[in-house]
């Protein structure tokens, strides 16, 4: 599925929509994209513009800041996700801090891109993406394990990120990542194959995900009401 | 219907299985009666003898010999008998041996007396079967026939009653003596004083538990049994009185304490009724003549003891029966044998018994008191060991308890503490979120689009920058001593940095699980030990020109029990000169020197060993942490917060 869109230039371009208000930010991602010619890049600096293009033509890859200057990219991110299923959200974050990112995995992205990331890295996030491999940090895998523990220093009774349909698997390997072990290293401690583990971790994302058809749901993860 | 017959069963048997016990313990104890107490030879008894009439009417009689009638008043029995004593025996001292009378005995040899049994009072107890031996003074002893003369007094509820005598060497006699002063002397002295001491045990436990009545009926009874075993015989009238009451009695109090023990409700009056054939024979102690006492005890004394012994052998049998009380079925057996007993005296009383003249019933009773005491003050250690058990239940659950709300409590601490501490965090990275961060990232971007020159290392600077606020960040979340997750950012932070400097980092976790869990970690030590491990990457990245740089991350055991962590930095870069003054002073690495220094301080305010190894092959920086950290922050951290960026 994701081979097909990722056509390595033979067939059309990868279209990426970036929405970030800071200029020099958005031309920096933008640029580390658009230098490879399997990408087609659109760029917005405002959540207005953004749904133009949506409405448009919805992109493969959305890469969106949360905080715009019209909104929150919470909206977009639901918007894009209603309209095509298949669309690849990322966040794009200055400090990949777990809160905001966290509530945008739970409305269909996956994973966050750090604003300052090297450009060759930019591309290399796109393309596992467009590969199926949602990338996962270190700090995300250790914000969602510790709340599967309900131990000390969290609160799992206030709680409402939806940890309980994670398997004894899933969490394994959530730790693995937390404490920095590769892909390799969990796997073969947990006696699957390699190529399994980002497969896993697309389902993680995807048992958190909450039915965002809920409005009130919605609301609340973005005004922040939902602890996580 | 099934389940009636299965129910009933039980029951059904339990009557024929006590009935039967009950059988073979009187079997045994008529077996046990049937034992002769111990005589010496045969050839030393003197089996004929006279016995005086009237005023020289002698009347020859056969031993032993027993009169129809008590004559408490009347003049004693004078019997004559004579013994042979061959010249060839005169060199031992001869003694004459009585091992059975009714009630008191004067004896004379050759007209000389020698030995008046009333000189004993216990002697003239009749229910004691107490012997009695007395030497024959040589010079008294003739070659030849010797006459023994002997006065037989009669008292107390008894008739008159002579076994056979033995003469003969001292030597043959003796020990037959000692055996039965032994049994029916020695013995029962202990048994008093064993049931004395039980009975004051169970007259203090009852003092201290007033309602606990079986035990000061029993205390009661064993009181009156253990004074009636001191009272010499014969004596004044009222002893008299109060000794066959004694008896009659002590098995009233035993009635009473068996209908308490197992808990049969008597009315007052019938409890009181009990003691009615005690109080008469006193009463007529009181008033009457010696022979009135006698008839009064005679009539009311055996048979009242009969019937309560009767009684208490029934109630304990009933509760042992119909309670299924295992303490019942016990002390009914025992009662059991009791009335063996009694019935045996009871009729050697009536002179319907043949035989030697030996009362067991006292003796038995006062066994099976004792055992009964003994009973009685084993449940009560039983019940004070239950209450200590309860109370250290009690106890430890308090504790436990204690320790649970203790452990409630700082758990409660801890967690609002960590809240706080989240709070602040989340707080904080909205503000650096909103503010520094985004300056920072706009700084990044700025610089790069004006490529090269100083534009590159403020877009480093900046980049550092951010770098460290993420580590601030990350140090900040409670992670419970685990430092393999602040670990893991961190390797994601400087494989970025390591891939834009076309470095290969190589990772390497040695031991399962990597690092132990380090109580006491807290986050100013996260901050010190990822900056250190920073500065250690800056330096290879920078300055070393290495292409590879390998993080080796392992448990340690340096001190036995203790596992402590110790994560190593390697790179395969040009290294340096480690004598930091000359470093620091040299123009091509300036800032290497201070970044020694830096790693130096921020290992030791975290208690952490570091080693640096530099050479051709390359740089090795290893940290061996502490297995516990500090509690509280030096006074240079902030110094140390504020240490230099690359």
């Amino acid at each position: 599925m994701s081979s097909v869109r990722s056509n390595g230039g033979t067939g059309n371009p990868v279209s990426i929509l970036i929405v970030e208000d800071d200029a020099p930010t958005r031309w920096r991602i933008s640029d580390a994209l658009s230098r490879e010619s399997e990408f087609s890049v659109a760029e917005a600096a405002t959540l207005g513009e953004a749904r133009q293009i949506v409405n448009a033509s919805v992109p493969d890859v959305l890469l969106t800041d949360l905080q715009l200057p019209d909104g929150n990219g919470m909206e977009l991110i639901r918007e894009v996700k209603q309209r095509n299923g298949t669309t690849e959200i990322m966040v794009i974050s200055i400090l990949g801090d777990e809160e905001s990112v966290i509530s945008a995995i739970l409305v269909g992205a996956n994973g966050y891109l750090l604003k300052d990331a090297f450009p060759t890295d930019i591309a290399d996030t796109v393309r596992n993406l467009l590969r199926g491999h949602s990338p996962i940090s270190a700090s995300i895998a250790r914000f969602i394990v510790r709340r599967t523990q309900g131990g000390p220093g969290t609160n799992s009774r206030v709680s409402d990120l939806n940890t309980a349909k994670l398997t004894r698997r899933e969490i394994d390997i959530l730790w693995g990542i937390a404490k920095g072990f590769s892909y390799a290293d969990i796997a073969d401690h947990l006696g699957i194959s390699r190529q399994t583990v980002p497969g896993y971790i697309k389902n993680i994302y995807r048992k958190l995900e909450v039915n965002t058809r809920g409005e009130a749901v919605f609301e609340a993860l973005q005004q922040g009401l939902i602890k996580l | 219907m099934t389940d009636t017959l299965t129910i009933a069963r039980p029951r059904d048997l339990r009557l024929p299985t006590y009935l039967g016990l009950q059988l073979i313990i009187m079997a045994a104890c008529i077996f046990l009666l049937q034992l002769d107490p111990p005589r010496p030879p045969a050839q030393y008894q003197v089996l004929s003898a006279e016995l005086r009439q009237d005023e020289a009417v002698w009347l020859a009689i056969a031993l032993p010999h027993r009169h129809q009638r008590t004559r408490t008043d009347a003049p004693p029995f004078i019997y004559r008998m004579s013994f042979e004593r061959a010249p060839t025996e005169a060199s031992q001292p001869w003694a004459i041996f009585l091992p059975r009378f009714t009630s008191g005995v004067e004896v004379a040899v050759n007209g000389a007396t020698i030995l008046d049994s009333r000189l004993n009072p216990t002697a003239g107890r009749v229910d004691r079967n107490i012997p009695a031996i007395a030497p024959i003074p040589s010079a008294l002893l003739r070659d030849g026939p010797n006459e023994i003369t002997l006065r037989l007094f009669v008292w107390g509820p008894l008739t008159g009653y002579l076994d056979t005598i033995y003469v003969g060497p001292d030597t043959e006699l003796r020990s037959s003596y000692d055996k039965r002063m032994l049994l029916f002397q020695t013995i029962p002295l202990i048994l008093a004083a064993w049931q004395g001491t039980v009975g004051a045990i169970l007259g203090f436990i009852w003092l201290s538990r007033r309602h606990e009545h079986a035990y000061g009926w029993l205390a009661a009874a064993m009181a009156v049994g253990v004074i009636q075993q001191f009272i010499p015989f014969p004596t004044h009238q009222i002893l008299h009185g109060f000794l066959g009451a004694s008896v009659p009695l002590e098995s009233a109090l035993v009635l009473h304490f068996a209908a308490r023990f197992t808990g049969l409700k008597v009315s007052s009056r019938l409890g009181w009724f009990v003691f009615l054939p005690s109080l008469i024979i006193l009463a007529a102690s009181a008033i009457g003549d010696p022979e009135v006492v006698r008839t009064t005890y005679m009539l009311l004394g055996p048979a009242s003891i009969g019937v309560f012994v009767v009684l208490t052998a029934v109630i304990l049998g009933w509760s042992a029966l119909f309670r299924s009380e295992r303490s019942s079925f016990f002390l009914g057996s025992t009662l059991t044998a009791v009335l063996v007993f009694w019935v045996h005296d009871a009729l050697t009383v009536l002179d319907a018994l043949p035989g030697e003249r030996i009362f067991l019933g006292r003796l038995s009773y006062s066994v099976v008191l004792i055992a009964i005491g003994i009973g009685l003050t084993l449940r009560v250690v039983r019940a004070l060991n239950q209450a200590d058990d309860f109370a250290g239940r009690l106890f430890r659950q308090v504790r436990d308890a204690e320790e649970k709300l203790r452990a409630s409590f700082a758990r409660e601490e801890e967690r609002s503490r960590k809240e706080a501490l989240a709070a602040e965090r989340t707080r904080l990275m909205r503000d650096l979120h909103d503010g520094l961060g985004g300056q920072l990232v706009s700084i990044v971007a700025l610089a790069e689009q004006q490529h090269g020159g100083s534009a590159t290392v403020i877009g480093d600077a900046a980049r550092a920058a951010l770098k460290d606020l993420r580590l601030v960040i990350d140090a900040m979340e409670e992670i419970d001593g685990d430092l393999m997750l602040v670990l893991g950012s961190w390797r994601e932070r400087i494989s970025a940095q390591l891939r834009a400097h076309s470095i290969q980092l190589e990772w390497q976790v040695l031991t399962p699980g990597g690092l132990p869990i380090f109580p006491g970690l807290r986050p100013w030590h996260v901050i010190q030990v990822i900056r250190l491990l920073d500065e250690a990457v800056t330096n290879a990245v920078k300055h070393s020109g290495a292409k590879k740089l390998r993080v080796i991350i392992e448990t340690i055991h340096d001190v036995p029990e203790e596992a402590s962590g110790r994560i190593s930095v390697e790179d395969d870069g040009s290294g340096f000169d480690l004598c930091i003054p000359r470093v620091a002073a040299s123009p091509a690495h300036p800032r290497t020197g201070r970044g020694l220094l830096n790693m130096k301080r921020r290992a030791e305010l975290c208690g952490a060993l570091l080693t640096i190894s530099s050479g051709q092959q390359g740089t090795r920086v290893s940290l061996i942490l502490p297995s516990h950290f500090g509690t509280t922050p030096s006074a240079d951290d902030r110094d140390g917060a504020a240490g230099e960026r690359h």
